[in-house]
């Protein structure tokens, strides 16, 4: 393990990366800034008032007043720090890892609207909900024990 | 009716490959440095080498066109649709990661990528 892989050998490099809770931690929470980014785009976009949008000059008009507004800047803001996470994070795990694992926002956004705004889970949004935690489970545990296993 | 729906996923598909793309072109010029970032500085200076890769701006070009046939799905199709087909997307980037990184993919992985995607297509459609 501490003898330093040979440059060029890339099978040395994958073995090495495994899942920590940090790194699951900073998936999560990327994950979590992708929504709040979204969030954002479609505030500045509600907050113009050219909501229809059937010209090329409304379409700059529309450019003109979403440009102003703060929410936009916030979320262009959120996109270059998602991407600086996500490379970091990619130079460390597999990419079929980061991405399933990074399937949170479909558990934490229902769960988020049934706690703040008591929307109802129905039950076959609770299966999915538990059949998302069972693959993420199930893909960490695969990059955990990288080698041998299954 | 029939055609659309062949429509709406042709398009779907559409977004996922590109997104699948862009996904691969950055995994494998991070690859191709051989960094293991573990400090917000080295993150930056990652960032700042990934930069000077040319195909990692040709990968944001096809994140801007994934943008672009997603929101033409978007207009097109309600939400619980659009978002159950797009769950494809967990299984061409595995597909792509086996064929263009050489990662392996464990029978326990793939497993698990079969329950995100039917997670969320029950979590969608419910």
């Amino acid at each position: 393990m501490d003898i330093p892989a040979p440059e060029g050998d890339s099978k040395a490099m994958t073995a090495k990366k495994s899942l920590t809770l940090k790194i699951f931690l900073f998936l999560v929470l990327t994950d979590m800034l992708e929504t709040l980014a979204q969030f954002c785009f479609k505030k500045s976009a509600i907050s113009s008032s050219f909501p229809e949008i059937d010209t090329l000059a409304k379409g700059f008009l529309f450019l003109k007043t979403v440009i102003v507004s703060p929410f936009l800047w916030l979320a262009l803001f959120l996109v270059v720090s998602i991407f600086v996470i996500w490379s970091t994070l990619l130079s460390k795990i597999d990419l079929s890892v980061a991405v399933p694992v990074a399937s949170f926002s479909y558990i934490t956004v229902p769960l988020v609207s049934a706690i703040f705004l008591h929307e109802q889970i129905s039950l076959l949004r609770w299966s999915g909900i538990a059949l998302i935690i069972a693959g993420v489970i199930l893909v960490s545990v695969s990059s955990v024990h990288n080698e041998g296993a299954l | 009716m029939k055609e659309h729906i062949f429509l709406i996923i042709g398009m779907i598909a559409l977004t996922d490959v590109c997104d699948t793309c862009a996904q691969l072109i950055l995994k494998s010029s991070i690859n191709s440095l051989g960094w293991q970032v573990s400090s917000v500085k080295k993150s930056l200076s990652l960032i700042l080498q990934l930069l000077k890769i040319p195909r990692v701006w040709f990968g944001f070009l096809l994140s801007g066109f994934s943008l672009l046939f997603w929101l033409a799905v978007l207009a097109r199709t309600d939400l619980n649709l659009a978002f159950s087909i797009d769950s494809m997307r967990y299984i061409l980037i595995a597909l792509a990661s086996v064929l263009f990184l050489k990662e392996k993919v464990s029978l326990r992985r793939w497993l698990g990528i079969a329950c995100v995607v039917c997670g969320i297509v029950f979590v969608v459609l419910g």
